[in-house]
């Protein structure tokens, strides 16, 4: 048995990941991981430029009282993109919370893609994220991230149980976003016009680190499939896209859509390759 | 809750809180304007569920708590974190035009307030401190602190006129009568008093909403083909 499983508090999973840039490749140079936190060996599909990594979970799921902390440290112009395996679950709980709770540091000029997969959340499950992100002088950040609140085939809606999802991005102790979302699983929020309108899929994309012309918010807005359930907005220093729908590879189609052309207008990077697309997302 | 008010208190909020005072809140919708378009919100009923759940769990809930706590800096003149919560607003504020609305009425107030309260001294330190664009919310707090409003009070009549202001406006959206109108603001009192009280006990832990709704009518509303609002 794992030190960092306590029977009366769950996994105290830990993930400490520093990356930096050497002579034009990005490479982790440090990596800590604890259970049930795994991470697979780096990877260049694009160059070595800029270094994917995809983290796992090895127990699958969280329950009430797992406790998961994740520090990620770019240092100076490391190009960086973080995915996940699998979709997280977070499962039903009598009243313990389950935390993931990361901390991300970017030095100047970095640019981090962090695109986990969507979570799970189960009836009943009492769940807390937060993400806190310092970004350094003329570093990017885009992230998204995807949940959905039910295990709809199964016909369950999320009727009990709580998500608070706290996203806050700084630079130079300013914030530039802050994003504060719960949804307590009750009948009015799940059915309400103004909570989740019946949809149990929600999805947040953030691009922060420079400001975006107005023709770059049309080209999102172009790329949206269902008109109702989706919008784009511009941030003081970047872009926002919300979703409230009924399917996940809708939204993650629409995100890495948008992501594309986030990439080759504001990263500098090439025009994305196939190649450059996390497999594990098997879209 | 009880309010205790002198004279000059009961004048200056009724100045202070009233919808028509001139500073432009009557220009924005807050995306009623898409959501009566796409037919969400079309008679007195969907209004009032939107309102409420709006006053419960939407973002109007997190500005009143932080004009409490914008209040609450300034009487302890706690510069730093005056200033603090006024960037924390404009980063809160999810799409251009809800920070737009936030800012233009914000810097409209505080314009307005240095015609109110010549040669304060005081007042301009506080207005530099927080630095340019002021969010509506911590302007408001600025007067009341200003005028001794007592923070319920004050609560109050920010989030009664903040009710007024969006009823007036969906009265011309929807259509509705404008009695059907006056009958709801007077429904939705028990939630306005509700909504103060729990203010009292938030933790900035708390300070969460649950407004996918309202976030994507208003990124939506920016591209509303014919629109009388501008939010």
């Amino acid at each position: 048995m794992n030190q960092s499983f306590q029977w009366d508090r769950g996994w105290q999973g830990q993930l400490r990941l520093v990356y930096a840039k050497k002579s034009d490749s990005t490479y982790l140079t440090h990596a800590y991981h604890h259970a049930p936190f795994k991470i697979q060996r780096s990877f260049y599909p694009e160059g070595k430029s800029i270094c994917h990594n995809i983290i796992l979970h090895t127990a699958g799921g969280m329950v009430g009282g797992d406790r998961l902390t994740t520090d990620i440290h770019l240092h100076p112009h490391s190009q960086v993109l973080t995915t996940t395996a699998t979709a997280n679950r977070i499962y039903r709980s009598n009243g313990p919370l389950s935390a993931h709770h990361v901390h991300i540091k970017m030095d100047e000029g970095a640019t981090l893609e962090y695109l986990p997969q969507e979570t799970i959340i189960f009836n009943g499950a009492n769940y807390q994220q937060t993400l806190r992100v310092e970004l350094g002088t003329g570093s990017t950040f885009i992230g998204w991230e995807i949940y959905r609140f039910g295990r709809t085939a199964r016909g369950e809606k999320f009727i009990q149980g709580e998500m608070r999802s706290q996203t806050e991005l700084w630079q130079d102790k300013v914030p530039l976003w802050i994003d504060r979302q719960y949804v307590p699983g009750n009948e009015d929020i799940f059915h309400s016009a103004h909570g989740l309108s019946g949809c149990p899929v929600v999805g947040t994309l953030v691009f922060v680190g420079m400001p975006v012309d107005s023709d770059l918010v049309s080209q999102a807005r172009s790329l949206i499939t269902s008109h109702p359930s989706s919008g784009v907005t511009r941030l003081e220093q970047g872009l926002l896209c919300r979703f409230r729908g009924h399917s996940t590879s809708e939204v993650k189609q629409w995100f890495m859509n948008v992501w594309k052309i986030l990439r080759s207008n504001y990263l500098s990077y090439d025009i994305i390759k196939t190649q450059a697309i996390p497999r594990v997302w098997q879209l | 809750m009880e309010l205790t008010l002198t004279p000059e208190n009961f004048l200056h909020i009724l100045q202070i809180g009233s919808p028509s005072l001139p500073i432009g809140a009557y220009c924005y919708s807050e995306g009623l304007e898409m959501l009566v378009e796409n037919g969400t919100i079309n008679d007195s009923s969907t209004l009032r569920n939107w309102l409420t759940s709006e006053l419960t769990y939407g973002a109007i809930r997190v500005d009143a708590a932080i004009i409490k706590r914008s209040y609450e800096c300034i009487h302890i003149q706690d510069l730093e974190n005056l200033q603090n919560w006024n960037h924390w607003l404009s980063a809160f504020r999810e799409t251009e035009e809800m920070r737009a609305a936030s800012w233009q009425m914000g810097n409209s107030f505080v314009s307005l307030l240095k015609n109110l309260i010549p040669e304060s001294s005081d007042l301009l330190r506080l207005i530099n401190s927080c630095q340019y664009p002021i969010n509506y919310p911590i302007a408001y707090s600025l007067a009341c602190s200003h005028w001794h409003i007592q923070i319920h009070t004050a609560l109050l009549a920010y989030l009664h006129s903040w009710l007024t202001n969006l009823i007036t406006s969906s009265v011309k959206l929807i259509p509705l009568g404008q009695t059907i109108g006056q009958v709801l603001l007077i429904e939705l009192q028990p939630v306005l008093i509700q909504i103060v009280s729990e203010i009292d006990t938030m933790k900035d832990d708390d300070l969460y909403c649950c407004n996918w709704g309202l976030s994507l009518a208003s990124m939506q509303h920016e591209t509303q083909y014919s629109r009388l609002f501008r939010s």
